[in-house]
């Protein structure tokens, strides 16, 4: 699992005060930790800065490249930003983060990274916004995304296509959708492209206490699909254990039997089942009643583990 | 050429609630029994529909100052008394009556517990019908005015009302002690729906003791959404969810009058038509599509509309 960092993050109260401080030591500590734990790129988002985008972009860039030589991936919609801190860019290929279907952001963002050499996030959005159903967001794969990039000679290697992950607190129904939309894009185009997800998502307005056992079922779920690449939180040691179980196959334990049955049910187009549960280890029954919220089969409510 | 008709087998069934008493303290006359449905709305032919969904009148503790003419001409004088309103709902027809405690008297100075228990008692010492008590929707004063009146009433099986996220605690406390039910009340929206029935139930209330109120729009106000609300939540009841499996009651005539169309005499395009007419032809055909979505309860304002939605239950009970 390639995992690009998603720590360094707008919304953590920590880096916002960070950033105003311009705390290039809270920044470059916060990469290092992250690709110690794993992270092969570090996304950075911080926010759209339209004020001081000219400025912030290049200083995060020089700031974060000074310890680390991962890939930066630029989470934002400030395009100018973008370039600005590209151009300070001298160490691994960098990603932009994103385009989407909407006509402007698809005419305007992949030539910026056909012009810088970056590897290009699109998401499975158009201006309608996002479809549930899981064919839709392959058609706006087909139809839209790709097309451009053929369309501006993009190189098809550089291209990720997010399909974009919602919570299962209110967009419930789209949850078993992304799935299937992780399952079948690769065979959207030869070269396959790559597929990304925005991990975290799934659980975006859960109560904390719930939300590293959701990511992590949803995770299970979704490398039976073949997921590769993922932004998410490398420092969760509980995830990268999944990852590992997973990976490697290791049935030694009951609980990574558990998340290894997930995985292989969801792979072969299957449901996990009852008997696939020991119901005596309430571990495996949170584990159950969280694939039961995320196949959208039981209603999703704050206290659904205690029910 | 035979052809059979597929049918569902749900292994859920939502659960029956019977609101009013008439012994161990309760004085009721008739008592109301709603749920208990295996099927969804009168899908007959898959299970049997074993109550007729309810209807009630809403009357408040004195006259409203915002209620849309129509309704103000049909029930005339006894909007200024709830046992004359009471009684007078009962003769439209109401199955059940459900009684809104105003924010404030007459004269603006604030409701009090004394006229919120002088209401509910008059109301139930003139009619035998079951009764529905809603606080005026303000936490602070919906507390001290109810948990009052669920002392002063106890063994009735009331429906206590609004339980909501923010405020709830206080009323289930309440109902508990003194033999009632309560109505539990979120913004359409399935997850919370869910998330308030299990917060209720981690307090000991029995969920047969339960109502829930999804809420709505009214007809071009977002019924379309309420309706998927309810949809939704009744199938997850029908599936064996049963955090989900409670009856519905929706506050129909609120929510129609005051929609434009049934609020407004004046100002608006003919073509709509006659104003009292239109209005009750809103609130007729809000309450028979939510209906059709799983509502248990339907409460309504004006009489008319009240004959028109019990005739076409009876209609809908009917099995083909």
């Amino acid at each position: 699992m390639y995992i690009i960092g998603e720590n360094i993050h707008i919304i953590s109260e920590k880096v916002k005060e960070a950033l105003k401080a311009r705390d290039a030591k809270f920044f470059q500590e916060l990469a290092v930790k992250q690709v110690e734990a794993g992270a092969q790129a570090l996304d950075i988002n911080l926010g759209p800065r339209k004020a001081d985008g000219l400025e912030v972009f290049p200083w995060i860039v020089e700031t974060v490249q000074a310890v680390v030589d991962v890939p930066l991936s630029f989470d934002t919609t400030n395009l100018a930003g973008i370039e600005a801190g590209l151009k300070k860019i001298t160490k691994a290929q960098p990603i932009i983060n994103s385009t989407s279907a909407e006509p402007e952001r698809l005419e305007k963002v992949p030539l910026v990274a056909k012009q810088y050499n970056t590897r290009l996030v699109a998401l499975t959005m158009g201006k309608s916004g996002i479809p549930v159903g899981a064919d839709e967001r392959v058609s706006i794969a087909i139809e839209a995304l790709i097309p451009r990039m053929i369309e501006i000679d993009f190189p098809m290697q550089d291209l990720i296509i997010d399909p974009l992950v919602l919570t299962v607190k209110g967009c419930q129904e789209y949850c078993p959708q992304l799935i299937e939309a992780v399952r079948t894009l690769p065979a959207a185009w030869d070269p396959a492209p790559a597929i990304s997800v925005g991990l975290s998502n799934v659980s975006n307005a859960v109560p904390n206490e719930n939300r590293p056992l959701i990511n992590r079922v949803y995770l299970a779920m979704l490398m039976g699909v073949g997921l590769q690449l993922m932004i998410a939180n490398p420092l969760d040691k509980e995830q990268g254990e999944v990852i590992r179980v997973i990976e490697t196959r290791d049935e030694s334990t009951p609980l990574g039997r558990l998340y290894l049955k997930i995985a292989d049910r969801i792979a072969a187009m299957e449901e996990p089942q009852p008997e696939d549960v020991d119901f005596g280890d309430p571990e495996q029954v949170a584990i159950w009643k969280t694939v039961q919220i995320l196949l959208n089969k039981v209603i999703y409510a704050d206290g659904y583990l205690t029910q | 050429m035979p052809i059979e008709i597929p049918k569902d087998k749900w292994p859920g069934s939502v659960k029956t609630i019977t609101l009013g008493a008439n012994s161990d303290g309760g004085t009721r006359t008739s008592v109301v029994t709603v749920g208990g449905e295996k099927a969804l709305p009168f899908m007959h032919f898959e299970a049997e529909t074993p109550y007729r969904p309810a209807v009630a009148i809403e009357i408040k503790d004195r006259k409203p100052d915002d209620w849309s003419t129509p309704l103000s001409e049909a029930w005339g004088d006894a909007m200024n008394d709830p046992a004359k309103w009471a009684r007078a709902a009962e003769a439209a027809g109401a199955d059940l009556i459900l009684l809104t405690l105003s924010m404030t008297a007459v004269d603006g100075s604030p409701n009090t517990a004394e006229n919120a228990v002088a209401a509910v008692k008059a109301v139930l010492g003139a009619v035998g019908l079951p009764l529905i008590v809603f606080g005026p929707g303000n936490a602070e004063l919906d507390n001290a005015l109810l948990v009052p009146v669920a002392e002063a009433t106890k063994g009735e099986r009331l429906v206590l009302g609004i339980c909501e996220d923010k405020n709830y605690r206080t009323i289930v406390a309440t109902a508990m002690a003194n033999g009632h039910l309560v109505s539990a009340r979120t913004a359409m929206d399935v997850n919370l729906a869910k998330q308030l029935n299990i917060l209720i139930s981690d307090m000991g209330l029995p969920l047969d003791r339960v109502l829930m109120d999804p809420t709505t729009g009214a007809l071009g106000y977002g019924i379309e959404y309420g309706f998927s609300v309810m949809e939704r939540l009744r199938m997850a009841a029908l599936q064996g969810d049963a955090m989900t499996q409670l009856p519905m009651i929706v506050t129909i005539g609120a929510e129609t009058w005051k929609t434009k169309e049934a609020k407004v005499g004046e100002g608006v395009p003919a073509a709509w038509g006659e104003w009292r007419e239109r209005g009750i032809n809103w609130e007729t055909m809000t309450a028979i599509t939510l209906l059709e979505s799983g509502a248990d309860i339907v409460v309504l304002r004006h009489p008319e509309s009240v004959k028109r939605v019990k005739a076409a239950i009876a209609d809908l009970m009917v099995a083909a």
